[in-house]
């Protein structure tokens, strides 16, 4: 079976329309009258008076730091975003607070079950069936992702090996132990577990990983196709959040990925006024209404996340909207001397021309009233010295050829960069008054 | 009351297991059938003829 839901998957473009204009008009009246935060933000809307898109673009969108100030009021510790009886709640869930308090939120069974159903289909796209036997190398604690892919892989049939408690080694020793064939993971969390392994003389593609699905990190491309390499296996990425769900995942085209329609209504906005939804190739910010959770209904949700928006159709024969490209956070995009920069690029360039670099950081710094854009690379300890000056000015050279700016490239001993296991941090802006991620 | 919930149970079996057939296409619906035959399954567990009906 192709589809995990071929009514769903395959509707006409106009019919889901009409399904989640109704949809949204649902959420909307239920939120205004059960939270605290949109009875007062939404206090002049009618809900049921909506009769088109045009209109929903007038209702304000939602973001992190008012969820974080509705939080302050009771029922502790969810406050105004809270959409049902906190007695209703069965687990408590939180961002990670990369960006500052964390968002805590509130999950009803009933709600979680909704958020699993849309997982689903993310899985299923990617190719995921009962076959499978997915092993998940983190311990999830209080943060979302890995519950759902847990949930979710459980739902579709497939056979779940959680692998929290266990430090990299242990995990490959777990993945050759229970003939996983399956996995799921950060990218560069899939990059060190291959680096892991190669040091312990195993070859990654002798794992047996036959599907891996990645999250939590924008996936260039090339990393991608680097991971296919290294495990010899299909690699899927998708996107979502903590607070909007898991909105989007890839078909077996590897072309772009899908939105979980009629879950969410995605509209991609123009990033100078929010506003405008942008045509298709042009860069906008997902705004995010997840159309059935209830137990935390949020709507317009501004997720930050920069995407280029993708074609209306797909040779897989699903009609949901697509995105082409996730190009980053707006929170990572800089002026650096004036241009535009996104630190994905970097990564792009590297994974797609510099195999020779198993790990790299990029740091801004302002000197004597200039910018100055370093990158560190730590290179294979299998290059020989008589290369690392060529590999050196070949990475300055791409990296200004791709950027538009000038690199001050530092070649790093093996392992002297930090590894991560969940979200990488590999780009710090040290300039005043710049955010340091 | 047992009794009047073991024929309520009986009747959701009998509905989801139609239910079931109808999903054989979408895997969805399929799947969502069988966790609705789960519960039923817990919920008929839970409630055995105790004797005590007719009495």
């Amino acid at each position: 079976m192709k589809y995990w839901n071929p009514t769903l998957e395959t509707l006409p473009r106009k019919r889901l329309d009409e399904i989640e204009l109704d949809y949204f008009k649902n959420i909307l009246s239920y939120a205004k009258a059960h939270t605290l935060l949109y009875r007062e933000k939404l206090k002049d809307v009618a809900p049921h008076d909506i009769k088109t898109f045009d209109e929903i673009k007038k209702i304000p969108l939602t973001d992190k730091e008012e969820l974080r100030r509705y939080q302050e009021n009771p029922p502790y510790p969810y406050g105004g975003i809270l959409g049902v009886d906190i007695e209703k709640i069965t687990t408590f869930r939180q961002t990670s607070g990369t960006t500052g308090k964390p968002v805590y939120v509130p999950e009803s069974y009933e709600s979680w079950q909704w958020r699993i159903e849309a997982w689903c289909h993310i899985l299923y796209m990617a190719g995921f069936r009962p076959h499978h036997r997915i092993f998940l190398p983190f311990g999830y604690n209080v943060y979302v992702a890995f519950w759902e892919a847990h949930y979710a892989s459980e739902k579709l049939g497939c056979e779940l090996i959680p692998g929290g408690a266990l430090d990299t080694k242990g995990r490959i020793h777990k993945v050759i132990e229970t003939r996983a064939n399956g996995m799921m993971n950060t990218p560069t969390y899939g990059l060190h577990i291959a680096e892991e392994a190669k040091k312990m003389g195993i070859e990654p593609a002798s794992l047996g990983i036959e599907r891996m699905l990645c999250a939590g990190e924008p996936m260039p491309s090339a990393t991608r196709l680097k991971l296919e390499e290294i495990y010899r296996c299909d690699v899927y990425d998708h996107i979502g959040g903590t607070e909007p769900c898991a909105w989007a995942g890839m078909c077996e085209t590897k072309d772009g990925m899908h939105i979980i329609e009629p879950f969410f209504l995605v509209e991609i906005l123009d990033r100078e006024t929010l506003q405008r939804e942008v045509e298709e190739g042009e860069i906008g910010v997902a705004v995010v209404t997840p159309l059935g959770r209830r137990s935390f209904p949020l709507i317009r949700f501004n997720t930050k996340d920069l995407v280029v928006k993708g074609e209306g159709s797909c040779s897989c024969g699903r009609t949901s909207g697509k995105i082409k490209e996730v190009v980053g956070r707006t929170d990572d995009l800089r002026k650096v001397r004036g241009v535009l920069f996104s630190p994905k690029t970097v990564e792009e360039v590297i994974r797609k021309e510099f195999q020779e670099v198993e790990e790299f950081e990029i740091i801004v710094e302002r000197r004597s009233l200039m910018d100055v854009i370093l990158l560190r690379a730590e290179v294979s300890p299998q290059l020989p010295l008589g290369s690392i000056e060529q590999t050196r000015a070949r990475l300055a050279e791409s990296l200004k050829i791709a950027t538009n700016l000038s690199f001050i490239v530092i070649i790093e001993p093996p392992g002297s960069l930090p590894r991560y296991m969940l979200k990488a941090k590999r780009f710090r802006d040290m300039r005043e008054g710049e955010k340091n991620e | 009351m047992n009794e009047q919930i073991r024929k309520e149970i009986e009747r959701l079996e009998e509905s989801a297991i139609r239910l079931r057939t109808l999903g054989q296409e979408n895997p969805a619906i399929l799947k969502n059938a069988e966790i609705i035959l789960t519960f039923i399954y817990i919920l008929k567990f839970i409630t055995p003829i105790t004797g005590k009906e007719g009495s």
